[in-house]
């Protein structure tokens, strides 16, 4: 092969990318954004945050539910320990603790097959 | 001589592994009678209804719920415990404690999630269709529920314990102080 038959050649490869290189750059962003975008909402399922977004579809009847007032009285890190800050810190906790437990979560059996009218077995 | 040996050997445990996995299908479908199958089909529509109220239900709650248990461990039982680590005091109470609270908190995290995704499989089952699978489904779903209640009860016990880790601190607290100034 002589020496213009390859000039000749290298230059119609530098030709076409050279000609489609926006074309190039339109593809490749767009896999690019493909990509992250996969990863973020795999990430999104994985770690467990989708089941606290109450904006999906499904969740619109309770998502203005959402007790969004964090009404905890903080109790600061530093600071001294007698019987007064103590005593401050068991009235700020027992107030939420009453609070906590004052909902039994996730009770009852609201999916057992009598409730759900499908009956038991021995029915 | 060798092959035929091990061509037994292979066909014994596939055969065990068969029949458990049948033995595992009937008795998933073992407790259904044809009425209940039958239950399921024609009131499907309302059971699905049902179920679609409290996985939205369920969700509310764990978003409040959630909230409320992570702002007891963060904003009240790390506070309390840097204090004491701040003064020089003895924690170790309120920290075991704290570590087991923060273990439940994890294990109520998970078990609502595998609790979220057994629910969502059993809605996305046709019970028309298919009522011995949307049964199955319900079932685990149920299992799962009471799981994340039992996180629920345990993550109470240990907010108490907390409370009285504190009173025991205190109690501790005021008697060594009691003997320094004697």
């Amino acid at each position: 092969m002589d020496e213009p038959q390859v000039v000749a050649e290298v230059q119609e490869k530098l030709g076409f990318w050279t000609e489609h290189r926006y074309l190039l750059l339109i593809f490749g962003t767009i896999i690019i954004a493909v990509i992250l975008t996969s990863v973020s909402l795999i990430i999104y399922n994985v770690s467990g945050a989708a089941l606290l977004d109450l904006s999906r579809p499904g969740y619109q009847s309770v998502s203005d539910k959402v007790d969004r007032t964090s009404d905890i009285d903080s109790y600061s890190s530093s600071g001294p320990i007698n019987k007064t800050t103590v005593d401050q810190f068991t009235k700020i906790y027992d107030a939420q603790a009453t609070k906590v437990k004052a909902v039994d979560a996730f009770n009852g059996d609201p999916l057992n097959p009598e409730v759900l009218e499908f009956g038991t077995s021995s029915q | 001589m060798k092959l035929p040996a091990r061509l037994i050997i292979v066909g014994f445990v596939a055969a065990i592994l068969l029949s458990v996995v049948a033995f595992r299908d009937s008795s998933a479908q073992v407790a259904l009678s044809d009425e209940q199958l039958k239950a399921i089909s024609t009131n499907c529509l309302s059971i699905k209804g049902t179920l679609n109220q409290l996985h939205a239900s369920d969700a509310l709650l764990r978003v409040n719920r959630g909230q409320i248990y992570e702002a007891m461990g963060t904003q009240l039982m790390d506070r309390f415990n840097s204090r004491l680590a701040g003064n020089g005091l003895d924690a170790t109470g309120t920290l075991a404690v704290t570590k087991s609270y923060r273990t439940t908190l994890d294990t109520f995290r998970s078990d609502y999630q595998t609790y979220e995704h057994q629910l969502s499989m059993a809605l996305a089952v046709d019970c028309k269709a298919e009522p011995g699978a949307f049964y199955t489904a319900t079932e685990q779903a149920r299992t799962s529920r009471a799981k994340v209640h039992s996180d629920i009860i345990e993550l109470n016990q240990d907010i108490d314990d907390y409370r009285s880790a504190v009173n025991d601190f205190l109690i501790n607290f005021l008697r060594v102080s009691a003997e320094a100034q004697q």
